[in-house]
């Protein structure tokens, strides 16, 4: 039987996903790729809505959310090889660029993503890729002992 | 004449009052439309926006889904059921509260956290005599 999430992702529809936490509607994907489940960070036009780092551009751009992740240590690297000392997380964007989705990397080299309002889920990397999130445009990495 | 509704039961048709036609006369029958409730209309576009949005990480995209924006066409009546499902479920009803009622209570510090959200606006609908 194909489950909601598999009708959004056929990626996930071969099993090799799980669900790690029920839907939450209070954190969003790339709050949860930058460990802080207490707000949901997107640059919407409503500043009062939506966290933004202050200073960084307020647009739904690939170079906005390169800056928001540098402020945060990362900075863009080669692939989503599993690299000993470093944190990764992956962007993807639609056709145009713009970005849609934030996965961070686990220490057994898949990956972690809440899917929106939904659940987080443990999956590969590639699960999520398609119409809905287009496909991964960028891998950042930092080291674990960042500071966030 | 006047129509006459009634109810199916074990297969009858129980007419909600005596039936005053003369004997013999000949009937149609047919299911009534059922109207929709505000509360039952509010629902139905809440589970289509559900499913169609849940996915997305930006709130603005899903506050732009066409059902977002008739459960905003609804009108002022909506509101205490926009109330209702924030306060239970924290559905981001922000800026449908927004646009119906003019207010923006969140205050900057609370930007982005979404049960501080929730509150502020359910401070400002107590404050301005809302029930829900």
């Amino acid at each position: 039987m194909v489950t909601p999430l598999e009708q959004v992702f056929p990626g996930l529809a071969k099993g090799d996903y799980r669900i790690t936490s029920p839907a939450n509607p209070d954190y969003n994907c790339l709050a949860w790729a930058v460990a802080d489940t207490g707000k949901w960070w997107w640059p919407g036009p409503d500043e009062k809505r939506e966290y933004w780092p202050p200073g960084v551009l307020r647009e739904t751009t690939l170079s906005a959310f390169q800056e928001v992740l540098a402020l945060l240590g990362y900075l863009p690297c080669v692939d989503e090889a599993v690299e000993s000392g470093f944190e990764k997380v992956a962007l993807f964007a639609d056709t145009s660029g713009k970005p849609k989705h934030a996965a961070r990397q686990l220490a057994t080299g898949r990956w972690t993503s809440k899917l929106g309002r939904m659940e987080d889920i443990e999956h590969e990397l590639g699960d999520l890729e398609g119409a809905v999130y287009g496909s991964v445009v960028l891998i950042l990495k930092r080291p674990v002992t960042a500071v966030v | 004449m006047k129509a006459i509704m009634g109810t199916v039961r074990n297969g009858q048709i129980i007419a909600d009052q005596p039936v005053e036609w003369p004997e013999g006369t000949r009937v149609i029958m047919e299911p009534a439309a059922k109207e929709e409730t505000l509360e039952e209309r509010f629902h139905r576009l809440s589970a289509i926006w559900h499913r169609e949005t849940a996915y997305l990480s930006s709130m603005t995209e899903a506050s732009s889904h066409p059902a977002y924006q008739q459960i905003i066409q609804l009108g002022p009546d909506v509101i205490p059921l926009l109330l209702r499902d924030m306060q239970a479920r924290h559905t981001h009803w922000f800026a449908a509260l927004h646009a119906l009622t003019g207010a923006e209570p969140i205050p900057p510090s609370a930007a982005g956290n979404v049960p501080k959200m929730v509150d502020a606006w359910l401070s400002w609908a107590k404050e301005h005599g809302y029930q829900w």
